[in-house]
């Protein structure tokens, strides 16, 4: 049975669709930071570290891990302290709130208050290698409807992102499904 | 999981030698730790309290304990499946939710199972279940997958990878 009015308003319903910005990520692709992904991910691969075996390779220099890529975006060293901003204004902040929304993405304006990562859906294209620059541009790739099985109105919100590299070659895209409830 | 001189020495799989229902071999980690789950959000500078902070987790979210991250999960799939294939194959498309929540103590199990193989453009396509199950055998990924391996003798796997026409 459903509980209350549909939250899929026609205000949200016009963002499916929406292109922000393509973005450069701050730095390139480079070693220090590819080791400490790739000991976190637990994965020795070489083809991530040894020169030498990796230009033996077809990919013919090292690389990184699949979607690594998507993990380039982070704090550029300029600006205001990310994670003090998180603090400011409520010291009992889950770390998040302070970092700015870099994917040019309108906000979703919905009462439902909480967000979960329903899933995920990875295509790989190339690899990106040391010294590459990395690009991402994001989209509402679908927003929809469903009931939960207490028949309360959720959304769920599918937000894909292109990666590409500095010759425009794209490298991965991930989409991710986002449960508003 | 392998080391980096059984990756460094992986002998190829080839299209030829799969078969549906066939399962891949698992990959066993863990148990996993509060460290563990700490280095990966260093790693990938993801500050949100519930995978270090228990005290926040537990008390303010009312979740279990601090949590492994769904970012780690989306990555060890495409790694798995990447050790799977190498060195000439590739790993072209993997989807997944995210069910049960994996905390610290946690002993984990990457698997997978062929679930159909086809060829298209003169290419060797190989679709897949795929899952993060914990030691309660509870599915924490369920998923799907689609990989390429080469022929014994055809045409190379395409690098960068090409989507196929259909």
């Amino acid at each position: 049975m459903s509980c209350g009015n549909s939250v899929l308003t026609p205000e949200i319903q016009g963002k499916i669709g929406f292109l922000g910005e393509k973005t450069k990520c701050w730095g390139v692709v480079e070693r220090e930071g590819l080791r400490r992904f790739s000991q976190a991910l637990m994965d020795p691969d070489p083809r991530y570290w040894d020169d030498e075996f990796a230009a033996s390779t077809k990919f013919g220099r090292v690389i990184t891990p699949p979607i690594y890529p998507s993990y380039m975006d982070r704090s550029p060293p300029w600006g205001d302290d990310v994670v003090s901003q998180s603090f400011k204004h409520n010291i009992n902040s889950d770390g998040m709130g302070g970092f700015p929304n870099r994917s040019g993405l309108p906000p979703i304006e919905t009462s439902l208050k909480r967000i979960l990562n329903g899933g995920n859906e990875i295509e790989v294209y190339e690899y990106a290698a040391l010294g590459d620059e990395i690009y991402f541009q994001s989209k509402y790739a679908g927003i929809i409807e469903r009931e939960s099985k207490k028949g309360d109105h959720l959304l769920i919100v599918t937000v894909e992102t292109t990666y590409t590299n500095q010759r425009n070659q794209v490298l991965c895209v991930t989409r991710q499904a986002l449960i508003h409830r | 999981m392998p080391t980096a001189r059984e990756l460094r020495n992986k002998q190829q799989l080839h299209w030829e030698d799969v078969l549906e229902d066939q399962q891949l071999p698992d990959y066993c980690i863990g148990p996993i730790t509060t460290t563990h789950i700490f280095r990966w959000s260093a790693a990938i500078e993801n500050w949100h309290r519930i995978h270090y902070d228990k005290e926040f987790a537990v008390g303010h979210d009312k979740l279990p304990d601090v949590l492994m991250q769904g970012s780690w999960k989306q990555s060890i799939i495409p790694q798995y499946l990447k050790d799977w294939v190498l060195p000439e194959g590739w790993v072209w498309k993997a989807s997944f939710q995210h069910r049960a929540m994996l905390v610290p103590g946690d002993l984990l199990t990457v698997w997978g199972r062929v679930i159909r193989k086809y060829e298209a453009e003169d290419l060797g396509y190989v679709d897949l279940e795929i899952g993060i199950k914990n030691q309660a055998n509870t599915e924490s990924c369920p998923g799907f997958a689609t990989v390429l391996l080469p022929f014994r003798d055809g045409r190379k796997v395409p690098y960068p990878f090409i989507k196929p026409s259909q």
